[in-house]
């Protein structure tokens, strides 16, 4: 168990005046089975009207409108979080996040790397269980005939929705891979890269290396969600994914290539990225827009500088 | 009893083309609008057939609400293994971030249309759910308008029940759902091929016709905005299809949507209608399961069959499907607009063999369906009667109680023995006349 506390803060700076801005901002802890959030606020500048909402995928948004003239967008977030990685409980898996979407995609390289990595593992012994497999086993009954079996599922075994217990392991694995693939490269993707454009190009930032680790690991069945949030020693965000190994979901660090634990404070989760930005904006206005973004996260309370906020 | 009004049939078409009764396909990536033929011998349904196609129909949306409700919520159907998971999932109309929300009254969708043929066996069966934007209930509504004006006898004689209150109707179902506020439709705008539907079913339902540009979200509510001031709107009858619905929460790139309107409607001061996320309903893979819906959900037994269908993801069918591809019809659950459908009988061997290849490496992303041997109504072409293959969509309306509009709009097969009626390959409708005794 770990108390942290985090700053976060965004400016946006527009080369002229916006307005109509309409945005969502996802810049808030989740309570989930891994960490608790004790305290949590966000002030805007300008400052205008916000409401909390939980979004589909069970992140809590704020969402505002902002309909005067405005040449900056600044927003800061702060709070307390007592994260605990080891005692996860229980969760189930909801079954969005074995679906392939347009930035997490397979082509055959990612495919061909999924099923090298998983054949690596059945042969040192880990993780070919074949629960691993999409468990198709489980669709039966309503049909009124049995279900197209792949030949790597057709083992009775399969039966009973048994979770995974290699799915981790597997997923630890399919991790230090994608690791070993990529060059940590600034500037050498964008938001709007795929996994399999990123892992072809053998560069990227943690975006990238959690879309491969998500595709990857949905290839073989394992669910598995990508994760926006901080981290004890960067200066903005992060992002990481979770894996569901049967029980419970666990997150894994592919850029660091390493299992998730109290240094880290989870915002968002979603499918892929775009799910879970920290922002999204809309504006009226042909401006020109640049990004400021500080964060820090650690033990100390850090110095809360909103005072620009207060009124 | 309409032998009058085949007399008018030109000039009927021709007051359509100047009404701008028209609709738009998109063909090789290119958009075009054509006008809609119309076809002045109208559709016949008896009293009591209406009755049961009626009852079956309200039985069917009544289920396919409660299968959206359920899907987005609790998903209890997926757990008790009635619908597998991936079909759920794995439909594109399936939007997580829909995920967790009642729409008001639990209504999502409100205008269904239900595509249906008569067999040679007389009996209805349904060929494809639409609730997401079902489009077309102003065609004939028009097209009888006009038929009344050159031919008022006719409709006078023949004991008809009148189709004029569809305007009614639709303001009472977004009454229903409207959370404080005016009723709006919105529109892409006009240039969009259906804006002439838009405006006449804004003007029928007493609602605010309104473009994107003219609506804004503050502070979880929707405001209408015009010179003089905003207003705010309870209900909103969109004709924008989801992903384009609201860039902060589906596609990022669409400009033709309204910011945060999903806020909105999460927060429980708007009806969307339909409600987003629809599609996950109307999916052709789903569509194999709707008469288990029918009895998972209401405890009846289905009143309107499918055609029978076969799911390649089921051994048993993809067997049956391999032996029998070629008299089977084979669609690919991922395409709309019947140009994923293919009929088995019009490959060469060929292209059978390619098509089956694909079927079995890729077996979810099809379903095969008997071709149904559906009824041809008389039609009026090139001055002589002809038969051709005709269809029904049917509009239910789910209010406060859900309800048929007593008409519907009955597409025809341009080419003698083809069943491809949809407008988008060169067909033209009818009016479709329920009797009242």
């Amino acid at each position: 168990m770990r108390m942290l506390s985090y700053v976060f803060e965004t400016t946006l700076s527009f080369s002229e005046p916006v307005s109509d801005h309409s945005f969502v901002l996802r810049c808030l802890p989740k309570s989930t089975n891994t960490q608790k959030v004790m305290e949590s606020q966000v002030f805007t500048h300008p400052r205008i009207p916000l409401a909390e909402q939980v979004d589909g995928f069970g992140n809590r948004i704020i969402v505002g409108y902002c309909p005067e003239a405005h040449d900056a967008f600044n927003f800061y977030a702060t709070g307390i979080a007592m994260v605990e990685p080891e005692d996860a409980g229980p969760t189930p898996a909801h079954p969005m996040y074995l679906q392939t979407t347009r930035l997490t995609m397979p082509d055959d390289a990612l495919r061909k790397v999924a099923h090298e990595v998983r054949d690596a593992a059945a042969g040192a012994g880990v993780g070919n269980s074949p629960a691993c497999e999409p468990d198709v086993s489980r669709e039966t009954s309503g049909g009124g005939s049995a279900v197209a079996t792949s030949a790597a599922v057709s083992d009775a075994a399969a039966d009973d929705a048994a979770p995974a217990p290699d799915a981790w392991a597997l997923a630890q694995r399919l991790s230090a891979r994608v690791f070993a693939a990529f060059e940590y490269a600034p500037g050498s993707t964008d938001t709007t890269t795929t996994a399999a454009e990123a892992f072809a190009g053998g560069r990227g930032v943690c975006q990238d290396y959690a879309h491969v680790l998500i595709t990857l690991c949905r290839e073989l069945g394992i669910p598995a969600r990508y994760v926006t949030g901080l981290m004890v020693g960067e200066g903005a965000t992060h992002a990481w994914v979770e894996v569901h190994d049967g029980e419970r979901w666990r997150g894994v660090d592919p850029t660091h290539n390493c299992v998730v634990d109290d240094r880290y404070l989870l915002f968002s989760t979603g499918r892929d990225f775009e799910d879970c930005p920290i922002e999204r904006g809309m504006f009226r206005g042909n401006a020109e827009q640049t990004q400021r973004v500080s964060a820090s996260l650690g033990d100390d309370a850090p110095a809360v500088n909103a005072t620009k906020f207060k009124h | 009893m309409y032998t009058k009004l085949v007399g008018h049939t030109d000039k009927i078409n021709q007051q359509l083309a100047r009404y701008g009764v028209k609709f738009g396909i998109y063909k090789g990536g290119v958009f075009e609008e054509r006008l809609f033929p119309f076809d002045a011998v109208p559709r016949i349904i008896e009293a009591d057939k209406w009755k049961q196609l009626e009852r079956g129909l309200i039985q069917r949306v009544d289920a396919l609400n409660a299968y959206l409700r359920d899907l987005y919520n609790d998903a209890e159907i997926i757990r008790d293994g009635i619908v597998p998971e991936h079909f759920a999932y794995a439909s594109s109309g399936y939007l997580p971030q829909c995920e967790n929300i009642v729409p008001p009254r639990g209504i999502f969708s409100h205008i269904s249309g239900i595509d249906l043929v008569e067999g040679n066996d007389d009996e209805w069966y349904v060929l494809e759910d639409n609730l997401r934007i079902p489009s077309g209930a102003s065609y004939p509504l028009i097209a009888r308008n006009l038929c009344r004006r050159c031919d008022a006898t006719t409709f006078r004689e023949v004991p008809l029940v009148d189709n004029r209150d569809y305007g009614e109707r639709l303001r009472r179902v977004m009454d229903n759902v409207n959370c404080g506020g005016i009723n709006v439709v919105l529109t892409p705008g006009r240039y969009n091929a259906a804006y002439f539907e838009h405006s006449y079913l804004a003007e029928k339902a007493g609602a605010v016709l309104a473009e994107p540009s003219e609506l804004f979200v503050d502070d979880e509510v929707l405001y209408y905005r015009d010179s003089t001031r905003n207003t705010r709107v309870g209900a909103v009858y969109r004709r924008l299809s989801d992903e384009y619905l609201d860039p902060l929460c589906f596609l990022p790139e669409s400009l033709i949507g309204v910011p945060n309107i999903m806020t909105a409607y999460r927060a429980g001061n708007l009806a969307i209608i339909n409600a987003p996320g629809n599609g996950a309903a109307d999916d052709k893979g789903i569509y194999y399961f709707v008469p288990q819906m029918v009895e998972y959900y209401l405890g009846e037994k289905p009143i309107l069959k499918n055609a029978p269908t076969y799911l390649p993801y089921y051994p048993d069918d993809l067997a049956y499907v391999m032996d029998n591809a070629e008299r089977l019809v084979i669609k690919d659950v991922a395409e709309a607009g019947g140009y994923g459908v293919v009929f088995g009988s019009e490959l060469s061997p060929e292209k059978l063999a390619e098509l089956k290849a694909l079927v079995r490496a890729e077996p979810r992303r099809f379903i095969a369906q008997e071709v149904i041997d559906f009824k041809c109504l008389p039609t009026w072409i090139g001055h002589e009667m002809v038969p051709r293959k005709a269809d029904l969509r049917a509009f239910v309306l789910s209010g406060e109680t859900t309800t048929v509009w007593p008409s519907g709009l009955t597409r025809y097969a341009r080419e003698a023995g083809s069943s491809v009626v949809n407008s988008s390959q060169g067909g033209g409708f009818k009016d479709t006349w329920v009797l009242s005794r």
